[in-house]
């Protein structure tokens, strides 16, 4: 098990994702408030995040059919929305966040949807990159270093 | 430092605040709520988070001393997070941080002024958090100050400066916090309550808070400081300048304003003689008082040109006016003027604060008349009763008239003379500051009745007359004056009964005493309590009074604090000219704490002269039998002219009628009252300027 490698490895996506700005800043405060106390913070956080944010997008989806032209409730939603991803770092989807929202003020239909397609883009993007970081980041662990197969 | 914060540092093992602080987390993202919770903890706060609003309101009133501090985000599905922001700060009085992702000006704005104490954008940096603690430390701080001072402070006002008090602030508007202020009284009240507490101490139980060296003025203190002035000071010199020459026009006495040239801070440490105390305390208090005086004294000239005019419609119905009745002042000179919150509790405009204030400064005159005369102060109660509707304003004149004239030291040691418990003690300057102190729980119990109202009230209490039944004049006090019917002649003994009860009113049926007594009450510091209290009344529109009776009842005066929002009428103070008239015999001790409790209690009615009208009745009566009988009655001829005038503005009927019986020197208490109240029914119209009751008792005065 070469875990320098692995290290390297998921160093590396990270500052991928950094660089591609899927995270910012804010993402590094989180994963500064891990410690010995809550080792597995950060990835406690992203879990987290990833169901909420899941929901809040389905529910959103269903506001947009249930109650076409409801900016005003589709915003409210969307706001939901943007309050976890600018919490975690999460930068690209929080700005197809503020798009959406811009469509909401324009009152634009087409944009709002496409905005909210760009949005589950990214969230998926986000997601399938940090699941890996995290996988990488188990098999350099402790943890994953004594009994995680190899990658 | 609050108990329970040092309690949660203790919990934690350690008592250095801020860490242990104990916060309250509340927002229904979860994943900001874990980041939060987490950035809190990293800062050594003991955290509680929840995801809903209703959980942390549960848990923050089954304890509110459980947390130190609440941060909730805005935007939350169960509740608004402004709504929880409001009630945490009526109910609990604790610091509340907002968080939201939306950081849009407008939003930010509606937090602030929904008050919270701070308003952060998510996602929330841990250097925000380390410095959230001082939120806590600062609303301690300040609570306690506002306490302290909200003896004299009007109720809305944010704490000020310590050592402020602030004379006839005339804040009491919309508090920027909203509940906090009632909060801030209530707590005030409490303190008022048992105070007993040493004005000059600061209370420092906070060790880990930085503590500056502070004097609290409460009452107590204050009324020794007005004490030690009015015994020094008592001087002709004129502090003001404008006032002076207006309050000349109405008073005969131009004993208006004095200038306390004696009052250096020195020598008023040295009468003082309360320890820990210094001269710079005392100078910069003394500043302070001054300013205050000056004030009134602006606001008595405007109000005495206004009074001049007579005819003006409502004069009365600016309180403002009592601002310019500094002239009690004047006359008091030793004035009382302490704080004259009357000033206060005019001010705030609370609705329904028909603060009568009476700037019947009769007490004042009875006082200086001299013990036999004194039965003025009789109709401090009364006073109270005059409802004077302040519309509106703030005119803590009024108020400040009644008590500074209350706070005539003279009047004070006459009416202790009296006997009278309360309306001397209150009236003693060395007494509670103008008696304030019991009116101050009374008295701010409506917003209008700032502290210093209760001065004013025992202002009213003198008012009162002694006019016979005391009962009668317990019963138009309103109860919440706790009117104590006493006779005027008993004055004394029933004012005792004031400052205790707050507000006893003590109506002290003017009536028929008052003539008897008031010629004695002219005779000496008659004039003064005239003076004070047309001054006070003139000043106010409210009062129609003031026409340059001498009476220097400035204390007199009882200022009948009418709710300045509502168009109440009020009682036509002009009359309390005639009580300040000699003749009048208030029974000053009842002024104290019956102003105050009237006044609250008045205030507490919105009518206009609910109970005005059952004072002013009585009043009036007091005025008509003072009017009549009291050699000053030039000012109450005026007054009633006045009236009259007032009359024609507010409802004919009233005024008028009340005019006929006041002017029928006969014309008996009771049968005063009963116009009063029946003016009051007709009215309104009555002074639907003046609002007032007031009127009449102006009239009657």
């Amino acid at each position: 098990m070469d875990y320098s490698n692995l290290r390297r490895q998921a160093a590396s996506l990270k500052k991928g994702l950094f660089d591609q700005g899927h995270l910012d800043e804010q993402f590094r405060q989180v994963e500064d408030l891990q410690d010995e106390a809550s080792p597995n913070f950060v990835e406690e956080v992203v879990v987290v995040f990833f169901k909420d944010s899941g929901r809040l997008i389905s529910n959103l989806e269903q506001a947009l059919e249930k109650y076409p032209r409801d900016f005003n409730r589709w915003d409210a939603y969307m706001q939901q929305l943007k309050g976890s991803c600018s919490s975690i770092g999460a930068s690209r989807m929080k700005n197809e966040c503020m798009s959406f929202r811009d469509n909401c003020g324009q009152r634009s239909v087409e944009g709002c949807m496409g905005s909210l397609q760009k949005l589950k883009r990214e969230h998926a993007i986000l997601r399938q990159k940090l699941e890996s970081y995290f996988q990488l980041l188990r098999q350099v662990g402790p943890a994953g270093a004594a009994t995680r197969p190899a990658m | 430092m609050r108990t329970d914060v040092r309690r949660g540092a203790a919990a934690t093992g350690m008592d250095q605040f801020p860490v242990g602080m104990r916060v309250l987390a509340v927002d229904d993202d979860p994943v900001c709520l874990k980041v939060l919770e987490t950035l809190l903890r990293r800062c050594q706060y003991h955290v509680t988070a929840t995801n809903q609003a209703v959980i942390a309101l549960r848990m923050l009133r089954e304890n509110r001393d459980m947390f130190d501090l609440v941060i909730s985000d805005v935007h939350m599905p169960d509740m608004d997070g402004f709504k929880l922001l409001e009630l945490v700060g009526l109910e609990m009085d604790l610091p509340v941080i907002m968080l939201s992702v939306n950081g849009e000006t407008k939003t930010v704005m509606k937090g602030i002024t929904h008050g919270a104490c701070d308003y952060l954008l998510k996602p929330v940096r841990i250097e925000e958090l380390r410095n959230i603690w001082q939120h806590v430390v600062r609303r301690k701080f300040s609570t306690r100050d506002s306490v302290n001072l909200d003896t004299y402070e009007e109720c809305n006002k944010p704490p000020s400066a310590d050592s402020d008090y602030v004379f006839g602030q005339v804040t009491c508007g919309s508090p920027d916090q909203s509940g906090r202020p009632s909060k801030k009284r209530k707590e005030y009240h409490s303190e008022e309550e048992d105070e007993d507490e040493d004005s000059s101490g600061q209370d420092n139980d906070d060790p880990s808070a930085p503590k500056r060296p502070r004097v609290v003025w409460s009452v107590e203190l204050h009324r020794k400081f007005v004490a030690a002035v009015n015994h020094l000071g008592i001087d002709s010199k004129n502090l003001t300048v404008t006032p002076f020459s207006v309050a000349t026009y109405f008073w005969s006495h131009s004993c208006f304003f004095h200038v306390y040239a004696e009052a250096v801070p020195k020598r008023i440490l040295e009468l003082m003689n309360v320890e820990k105390l210094t001269r710079e305390n005392v100078a910069s208090h003394l500043q302070k008082y001054r300013l205050y005086l000056r004030r009134l004294s602006a606001v008595a000239s405007q109000q005495a040109g206004i009074v001049a005019a007579l005819g003006g419609r409502d004069p009365f119905l600016r309180m403002d006016a009592f601002e310019g009745l500094q002239g009690y002042q004047a006359f008091t000179s030793p004035a009382a003027l302490s704080t004259f919150s009357a000033h206060g509790l005019l001010n705030s405009p609370r609705n329904n604060q028909t603060a009568v204030v009476i700037q019947g400064v009769a007490t004042s005159r009875s006082i200086p008349t001299g013990s036999s005369s004194c039965t003025t102060n009789p109709l401090i109660g009364d006073a109270a009763k005059y409802h004077l509707s302040l519309p509106g304003n703030q005119h803590g004149n009024l108020g400040q008239g009644l008590a500074t004239s209350l706070g005539q030291a003279q009047l004070q040691q006459k009416w202790m003379n009296e006997g009278s418990g309360d309306l001397s003690t209150i009236l003693s300057g060395n007494s509670r500051a103008n008696g304030m102190p019991r009116m101050l729980p009374s008295v701010t119990s409506s917003p209008l009745l700032p502290p210093d109202l209760v001065e004013c009230t025992q202002a009213k209490v003198a008012i009162q007359p002694s006019v016979r039944a005391p009962s009668a004049s317990v019963e138009l006090l309103e109860g919440a004056i706790g009117a104590s019917s006493g006779p005027l002649e008993s004055r004394v003994s029933q004012q005792s009964a004031l400052p205790s009860s707050g507000f006893s009113a003590n109506m002290l049926p003017v009536h028929g005493s008052f003539n008897n007594n008031g010629a004695s009450f002219s005779s000496n510091g008659a004039t003064r309590l005239g003076d004070a209290f047309s001054a006070s009344f003139r000043p106010t529109n409210d009062l129609t009074v003031a026409r340059g009776t001498k009476v220097g009842a400035g204390s007199f005066g009882g200022t009948i604090h009418l709710s300045p929002d509502t168009e109440q009428k009020y009682l036509s103070f002009g009359s309390s000219d005639s009580l300040l008239d000699p003749k009048l015999v208030w029974s000053s001790s009842q002024l104290p704490s019956n102003i105050g409790a009237h006044y609250h209690s008045m205030s507490q009615r919105s009518n206009n002269c609910s109970i005005d009208s059952s004072h002013g009745g009585r009043m009036f009566g007091q005025t008509s039998a003072s009017a009549s009988t009291a050699a000053p009655q030039t000012k109450f001829d005026i007054l009633f002219s006045g009236d009259t005038s007032m009359a024609r503005n507010a409802s004919e009927s009233g005024p008028q009628r009340l005019q006929s019986e006041l002017s029928s020197s006969t014309c008996s208490f009771d049968g005063l009252l009963n116009s009063m109240i029946k003016v009051e029914k007709d009215d309104a119209a009555f002074g639907d300027d003046l609002g007032c009751d007031f009127y009449s008792l102006g009239a009657c005065i």
